[in-house]
């Protein structure tokens, strides 16, 4: 599964995540700490994934 | 997940209030919130002339936005830092956000007020943030005095807020803690001061700016890794996490039942603020911070 990571617009590739909450976990991520996109809908931690999709995270933290 | 209001697929899930919204149902509830910390705070009026400081970010940039649909008289203020690889974008992404969403755009470029952000960097030896933040208080606060507004909004959310809070609290900063809040009125000098995106976490507002279709500015300016409040951010975060609501309910007890407490110490404690000999700013010292970086500034190594 092809993930876009925001903001270092850098590719992670996941393994087996099934939900949107199981890929914030495997990125370490609360999901209150980035926003998940996939075709341009936002995506709530309870949506089902598919290897197929092509997704973006993109983090929140403003920390500056 | 469903939306509890129209039963369609939820796009954003609010563990501190029990349920998921879809995209319209979600900003109804942005603008609700935003509206409701105007109306219980008294921010301003739809007779007040409201500056709004633009970053680029998608705090300010939805913050402008909103206020806009709630048929305000706003007009954005961008300070061009100067800071090579980060300004130029930031800059960008605020003109064409308000080109697009026709908002008044007014820009300050800190290069010909003789403080670019990575001289004053280099001249220095502290961390440049509080510098920068110093600064920027002191130009947006000018600029809103000498253009006739009288009140200046800023994008700060709930997370910004709290974090500062969590950190005046660990100091036991009596004076911050008395003058922290999102409705700081108008003092001699200086122009009254409202953050009305304070009930809203950084979540929120990320989400809002993605439904809204604002296209903000999300690479970090280089210096913020010594920015403030970071690590208690994320210490915040694992405790909303675990407690959802923590963070709006420390936030608010203390706007309701803490900060009186500060405010009346510090009245007794601090000392008075007199007009700066140099600009006529408010300071306590000789000569207000600006003016005292510019003699640094001026001078040999
Ligand atoms: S991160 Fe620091 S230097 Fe950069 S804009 Fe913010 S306050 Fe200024
Ligand atoms: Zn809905
Ligand atoms: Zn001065």
């Amino acid at each position: 599964m092809q993930i876009l990571i925001e903001p270092e617009n850098q590719w992670a590739d996941i393994d087996r995540a099934s939900t949107v909450l199981n890929l914030l976990k495997k990125l370490e991520l609360r999901p209150n700490q980035a926003v998940v996109i996939r075709n341009g809908e936002l995506l709530t931690p309870d949506r089902k994934i598919d290897p197929e999709d092509s997704i973006v995270v993109r983090k929140i933290a403003s920390r500056g | 997940m469903k939306c509890p209001r129209c039963k369609t697929t939820a796009a954003v899930a609010l563990p501190s209030h029990n349920a998921g919204f879809c995209p319209e149902c979600f900003k109804v509830f942005f603008s609700r919130q935003v509206a409701k910390a105007i109306k219980e705070r008294q921010l301003f009026s739809k007779e007040d002339k409201i500056l709004i400081a633009l970053s680029g970010g998608k705090d300010s940039l939805a913050l402008a936005r909103e206020l806009q649909l709630q048929g305000y008289n706003t007009a954005g203020l961008h300070m061009d830092l100067a800071i090579p690889g980060s300004s130029d974008k930031a800059r960008d992404h605020v003109e064409r956000f308000c080109r697009d969403f026709g908002v008044d755009l007014h820009v300050l470029e800190m290069e010909k007020e003789g403080l670019p952000i990575p001289v004053v960097e280099k001249k220095f030896n502290r961390p440049v943030c509080s510098l920068c933040g110093r600064i920027k208080r002191y130009y947006f606060n000018k600029f809103a005095l000498d253009h006739g507004f009288n009140v200046l909004a800023t994008g700060h959310n709930l997370d910004d807020e709290a974090a500062r809070l969590f950190s005046n609290v660990m100091r036991w900063d009596v004076s911050h803690l008395g003058s922290q809040g999102p409705d700081l009125p108008a003092e001699q000098g200086f122009v009254r001061k409202v953050k009305p995106l304070y009930r809203l976490s950084e979540f929120e507002t990320a989400n809002y700016s993605f439904l809204a279709g604002i296209d903000y500015c999300y690479s970090p300016c280089p210096y913020s890794k010594g920015a403030s409040f970071t690590y208690y951010k994320t210490l915040l975060d694992e405790l909303e996490y675990e407690q959802p609501g923590r963070k709006i309910s420390f936030y608010e007890g203390f706007l309701n039942r803490g900060r009186q407490a500060f405010a009346r110490q510090d009245e007794q404690q601090g000392g008075k603020p007199r007009p700066c000999p140099g600009c006529g700013y408010p300071t306590t010292g000789e000569i207000c911070g600006i003016c005292r970086i510019r003699e640094i500034m001026g001078s040999k190594e």
